[in-house]
């Protein structure tokens, strides 16, 4: 994108956003697990989001498996500008919003392909993979009127980086780098992302849907909300496995909320404890199988949760959960919707089968008709809907569970809690949240979390 | 009355591929297709666009590299949208080790057609 200085789009400000700025403070009490609703139906909180959130921070746009050779593209979604994800000749990756610079057309309508160059329908600008544009129709009558096309390419966003073959992207030239952003949640992302040389890879397509809520209200479920599964999903996991989920509140000695700069994991030591739910006994072979080496790669502890009772949100946006092996982005559309793009991700040396059992197990468990998805789709969406309501906005949220739970001596990375039955990672989340907002830019976001790895 | 009769080098160019070559103020596309060695004009017809940039496709087509659209190198004729106007074609006479390029005449398939 654009740097600062030579920004040239007018920015939204004025007396409303200063408003919406100066009340910020008043949303959350989260040392006293209070929090107003406002953030879940108020459009110009919304709008501040898409400034201080989405135009930000690190947002997923991709997996590498997606875009092997030069010239493939995916498209995806930053906040709700609509990137094009594309593959280098010299192996690089680059982003560019998907607009063409002239007329402002949308560039490509495919989600994802192969290309030697992105031509617009509307006036036949045609873009090289690298962004530059290449000439168009009528060239003549351009050349003719002194038209010179350096300076007309592609917007490119400010930075693409990898991390374990997921590709992030920010607009932001100020952003901290990848590996700053994500911190310590490195460590617990190798568990899952990097079992082994070859790592992880997405299969099948692109599932997509709209769910009818805050994107907020999917993060931190993701996030933190280990609570909700063994009531929300009684009755799915009795589908699915024939019982209950386990009752992982009586045991919080061997789980644990972690959490860095608002990014935040739950889980327990269970090993397999999520993959069991997709029914499929020999996706949990195959995961006891995978433990010893991930224990011999990196330790005992992480190679237990490499498919146990779990998940995770990258902030803001991007989730997954470990054993089910879905892989999410949450893309806003408004204080009240989202459209949510789900892949299935799998370690890239598994064999054959044991994929195509992945692809199956989470379209049955976590597509737009899998047992789960549903029991979270209908909660999140009252959650959000009951906003509508002039008196019932007015009242505060509860977000106080596991107040005091901190481990303070710890080697474990991040921010560590006792028991994933916890709202730790929520307030976490939104602590995050509460900082991006009231932060001018990058620099007045406050540092609280301190990396503990040098990774 | 410049010269328009030129010996180019087959060591300069691409073997099964597409090189641009400037005789004298001409800029001209050499291709090599299946063994067989072609010229034609580079600048493509529809837009300013270099073929020689361009990718060759099966059935002995050239692919602009700007909007996509083909050429048939033998003779020269516009295949595929955006292109309309034929492209010319040079006559190529191979020497062994150089090509000849007669820049007045066209190649034998497009007098064929023609």
């Amino acid at each position: 994108m654009t740097s600062k200085s030579t920004q040239t789009m007018p920015q939204p400000q004025g007396q409303a956003q200063t408003d919406t700025v100066q009340e910020l403070d008043n949303l959350m009490s989260l040392e006293q697990g209070r929090m107003s609703r406002k953030v879940f139906y108020d459009q110009k909180l919304y709008e501040l989001e898409l400034e201080r959130i989405f135009a930000r921070c690190w947002l997923f746009v991709g997996h590498e498996s997606q875009i092997p050779k030069a010239g493939d593209f995916v498209s995806a979604y930053m906040g709700q500008d609509n990137v094009l994800i594309v593959r280098q000749k010299d192996g690089g990756i680059k982003g560019f919003l998907n607009t063409c610079p002239h007329r402002g057309n949308k560039l490509s309508f495919a989600d994802a392909g192969n290309t030697r160059q992105f031509i617009c329908n509307y006036h036949g600008w045609s873009f090289a993979i690298n962004g530059e544009l290449k000439g168009m129709h009528a060239s003549e009558a351009f050349e003719a009127t002194g038209f010179d096309p350096a300076g007309h390419g592609l917007h490119e966003v400010a930075h693409i980086e990898s991390y374990r073959g997921l590709i992030f992207a920010t607009f932001d030239p100020d952003a901290p780098t990848l590996a700053e952003y994500l911190g310590d949640m490195r460590y617990y992302l190798d568990a899952v992302f990097d079992m082994d040389d070859e790592g992880t890879e997405f299969v099948g397509g692109c599932v997509k849907s709209v769910i009818r809520c805050n994107w907020k209200m999917a993060a931190e479920n993701f996030v933190g909300d280990a609570l909700h599964a063994g009531w929300t999903h009684d009755s799915g996991a009795k589908a699915m496995v024939g019982g209950s989920v386990i009752e992982v509140h009586k045991t919080p000695e061997s789980s644990y909320q972690v959490n860095f700069n608002g990014h935040g994991w739950e889980f327990n030591q269970d090993v397999v404890g999520n993959c069991g739910s997709l029914g499929d006994k020999e996706l949990v072979k195959y995961l006891w199988g995978m433990q010893p080496k991930v224990a011999e790669r990196h330790d005992d502890f992480r190679s237990r949760l490499i498919g146990a009772i779990s998940s995770c949100t990258i902030f803001p946006n991007t989730s997954f959960l470990p054993g089910q092996n879905t892989f999410r982005t949450w893309h806003p559309r408004g204080p009240d919707e989202i459209e949510l793009h789900v892949w299935t991700f799998v370690n890239k040396s598994a064999p054959p089968e044991i994929k195509d059992r992945w692809r199956k197990g989470s379209m049955m468990t976590f597509s737009p008709s899998g047992v789960f998805e549903m029991d979270d789709g209908e909660n999140w969406e009252y959650s959000t809907r009951t906003n509508t309501g002039y008196k019932t906005r007015q009242q505060e949220l509860y977000v106080g569970l596991g107040l005091g739970t901190r481990v303070e001596n710890t080697d474990l990375p991040g921010n560590v809690y006792q028991g994933q039955v916890n709202e730790a990672n929520h307030r976490a989340f939104y602590q995050r949240w509460l900082d991006l907002m009231k932060a001018e830019d990058w620099d007045a976001v406050p540092q609280r979390d301190i990396p503990k790895e040098n990774l | 009355m410049s010269n328009t009769v030129f010996e180019v080098d087959k060591a300069t160019l691409k073997p099964e591929g597409v090189t641009l070559v400037k005789l004298a103020n001409w800029s001209v596309a050499v291709y090599q297709i299946d063994g067989v060695w072609y010229a034609t004009q580079d600048g493509c017809t529809h837009a300013r666009a270099s073929l020689s940039e361009g990718e060759l496709l099966e059935g002995g087509l050239i692919a602009c590299p700007v909007h996509g659209g083909t050429f048939h190198v033998p003779t020269g004729k516009a295949v595929d949208f955006p292109c309309e106007r034929a492209i010319r074609t040079y006559r190529v006479t191979d020497q062994g080790a150089v090509l000849t390029i007669d820049l007045t005449q066209p190649s034998e398939a497009a007098l064929a057609e023609a």
